[in-house]
């Protein structure tokens, strides 16, 4: 080998690398968009048609259905893969999101139905999902500045703050959910993109 | 006077794993097979050359049922690779 076909190897092969680990973040980006836009609908035609916003407490099934769907993705993958500060950091986004978006929910749902708490019922009704799409829209646009990847950044900060003001100008009530049914069909489309881009 | 070029890391398929190890944290047996597109047994065989070296570390265990070997870069395989870069670009600088 001369000098520069060993450089050319070394550059193709860290590039290489780099594209088939973003790739695979793409799946789960598609997985988790997949099943927000199918909550978000499900909670919004529940919650239109009875009238009741205590189908909100579907949210909670999601990471139920999600976290081993995603696992059941990992270990199909052929081969089973590598791991770098990249795919590692993207993970821990992710779970740090999952754990903030149920806690601060589950908190909310806790003090306004079994401490009658007045701040915590006008957070329910109010600004939840603002709240937690303006997390997810953060989630997203890290990912994006983790991955290098100048769609999902875009795409992370139109979701969170595109929605946030969407919901300004909808208000509070169960059409908010389908702000999350966006979210959810924006992150599937970046899933894509970078899978496309790879 | 042109700097040595470390004869471990000069070969094809040497040089295509441990520029792969850089850039992870650990890859197993089937990645590297896969990204590297080398057959299982020279891959195997190069692998216990940089294993020898002390270049990489290689766990074998077990992912489910599944045996998997995992390969990981040590700070002298790294060392190396930073040697041998600096060496190729003064090669081609020169």
């Amino acid at each position: 080998m001369t000098a520069n076909e060993s450089l050319a190897l070394i550059t193709e092969t860290l590039n290489n690398n780099r594209k088939e680990i973003t790739r695979r973040g793409g799946k789960y980006f598609i997985l988790w968009g997949i099943l927000l836009t199918f909550f978000s609908l499900l909670v919004y035609i529940l919650w239109k048609t009875t009238g009741h916003a205590y189908w909100n407490n579907i949210w909670f099934a999601m990471p139920l259905v999600g976290f081993p769907l995603a696992r059941m993705i990992r270990s199909k993958e052929e081969p089973a893969g590598a791991t770098n500060a990249v795919s590692r950091i993207i993970s821990g986004i992710w779970t740090s999101f999952g754990v903030f978006a149920c806690s601060v929910a589950a908190f909310t749902v806790i003090f306004t139905t079994l401490f009658d708490n007045p701040l915590a019922a006008i957070v329910l009704g109010a600004s939840l999902t603002a709240e937690i799409v303006l997390l997810f829209g953060l989630a997203e646009t890290i990912s994006g500045v983790a991955l290098r990847n100048w769609a999902i950044k875009i795409a992370g900060f139109v979701t969170g703050i595109g929605s946030v003001a969407i919901y300004f100008i909808t208000g509070a009530n169960e059409e908010q959910m389908l702000i999350f049914t966006l979210a959810g069909l924006v992150l599937a489309a970046t899933g894509l993109i970078v899978k496309r881009q790879n | 006077m042109f700097p040595k070029l470390d004869p471990i890391l000069h070969s094809e398929l040497r040089l295509a794993v441990v520029s792969l190890l850089a850039g992870v944290e650990s890859a197993d047996f089937t990645y590297i097979k896969k990204q590297t597109g080398a057959t299982a047994g020279n891959l195997s065989v190069q692998i216990d050359k940089l294993s020898s070296a002390g270049y990489i570390t290689v766990e074998k265990g077990f992912k489910g049922k599944m045996p998997c070997t995992t390969c990981s870069l040590t700070p002298e395989g790294l060392e190396a690779f930073r040697k041998y870069v600096d060496a190729l670009k003064e090669y081609i600088s020169n």
